[in-house]
């Protein structure tokens, strides 16, 4: 069986704003027939702490709120697309326009040629440095080291032998 | 609160402002009376409700439709609502003993509980409770959302909206049974 506090916690909340099942319901009314205090407690609660609110005029809502609202999403809207245009010009600022990276990649090739074409040319003097450096040394030594006379006394021989 | 066609409300996510009116339409009233009973005054709930409107103008592009849009402007304007309360709790009302303390039992007596009595009443016995038990009276027995409602409104347990709403009964109960005592004593 339950206690008066019982009900009086179900009739503050559950049973005031009904929010209890069937059962519950039949409960609480059987024990307000017997019980002058809880009916009293009841009667309390309704008229004294819910009735008031319930009864409770509706504010109008003052016709300047649809304007002011409004203006509101105006004035974002505008900030909005500054926001934007200002965004744009920053990455027009910042991205490459489509054709740079292939000027870029055209040039680096260039220069890539040009230093490989220069090597090969450094390379074909040096050797042709070296030619004339042998030519030289030989005249320098005399045809006599390439002679083929039948006595092979050419210096180089005289040297070794 | 309207119910609101969900097509109204795709046309006001892409931006259509005559389908925001409308929106607007459905929405204004529970917003404006939830903002003027939390913050407890016209000129906060003025400013409470814009700022309602404009998040769910700027929210509504992504509202998925996964819960009830009812129920999502409830739980943006009661939350706008107690942020701004809880922000400006200094800035108190009324304290209800200057209202209905001794020198002015006498002026309620011949009153009669008429209208105007009974909207100040309610305005001091809501300003007697903190923003998060105000909002839950505010939503139960003046806009009559059940638990469940609130609950999501809010963002806390069933047990919870119980909780508050029966310590915010326990003491209009005990504010009203001191009045009583008030108004016997002025006799």
């Amino acid at each position: 069986m339950k206690k008066c506090d019982q009900f009086k916690s179900q009739i503050l909340t559950d049973y005031m704003d009904k929010e209890l099942n069937k059962i519950s319901i039949e409960e609480i009314e059987s024990h307000l027939l017997d019980c002058g205090d809880c009916r009293v407690f009841f009667k309390e609660v309704k008229n004294r702490t819910v009735l008031p609110f319930q009864q409770a005029m509706r504010q109008p809502v003052p016709e300047e709120l649809w304007d002011l609202v409004k203006q509101n999403i105006e004035h974002s809207n505008h900030a909005t697309v500054h926001l934007e245009n200002f965004i744009g010009k920053l990455k027009g600022l910042i991205t490459f326009p489509r054709m740079i990276p292939a000027f870029a990649s055209l040039i680096l090739m260039l220069l890539a040629g040009s230093v490989a074409l220069n090597t090969i040319q450094t390379q074909r003097y040096q050797e042709k440095d070296q030619g004339e450096f042998l030519v030289a040394l030989l005249s320098s030594t005399g045809s006599q080291a390439f002679s083929d006379s039948s006595d092979l006394k050419t210096p180089i021989e005289h040297y070794f032998l | 609160m309207e119910d609101i066609n969900k097509d109204i409300l795709i046309r006001a996510a892409q931006g259509d402002i005559q389908a925001f009116e409308d929106v607007y339409k459905a929405s204004s009233s529970f917003v404006y009376n939830v903002a003027f009973r939390v913050v407890n005054n016209r000129e906060d709930a003025l400013e409470v409700s814009q700022e309602v409107f404009m998040i769910i103008y700027h929210k509504l592009k992504n509202f998925r439709f996964e819960s009830s849009f009812k129920t999502w402007v409830y739980r943006i304007t009661a939350n706008s609502a107690i942020n701004f309360a809880k922000k400006n709790a200094r800035k108190k009302t009324v304290p209800f003993e200057e209202c209905f303390g001794e020198g002015a039992v006498e002026s309620e007596v011949k009153a009669h509980m008429d209208q105007e009595h009974q909207a100040s009443l309610v305005e001091n016995l809501l300003g007697e409770l903190n923003a998060d038990q105000r909002a839950c009276v505010v939503l139960r027995d003046i806009q009559g959302l059940s638990y469940e409602e609130i609950a999501q409104a809010l963002n806390i347990n069933i047990n919870t909206v119980r909780s508050r709403l029966k310590r915010a009964r326990e003491k209009f109960m005990s504010l009203r049974k001191k009045m009583d005592y008030e108004k016997v004593r002025s006799i």
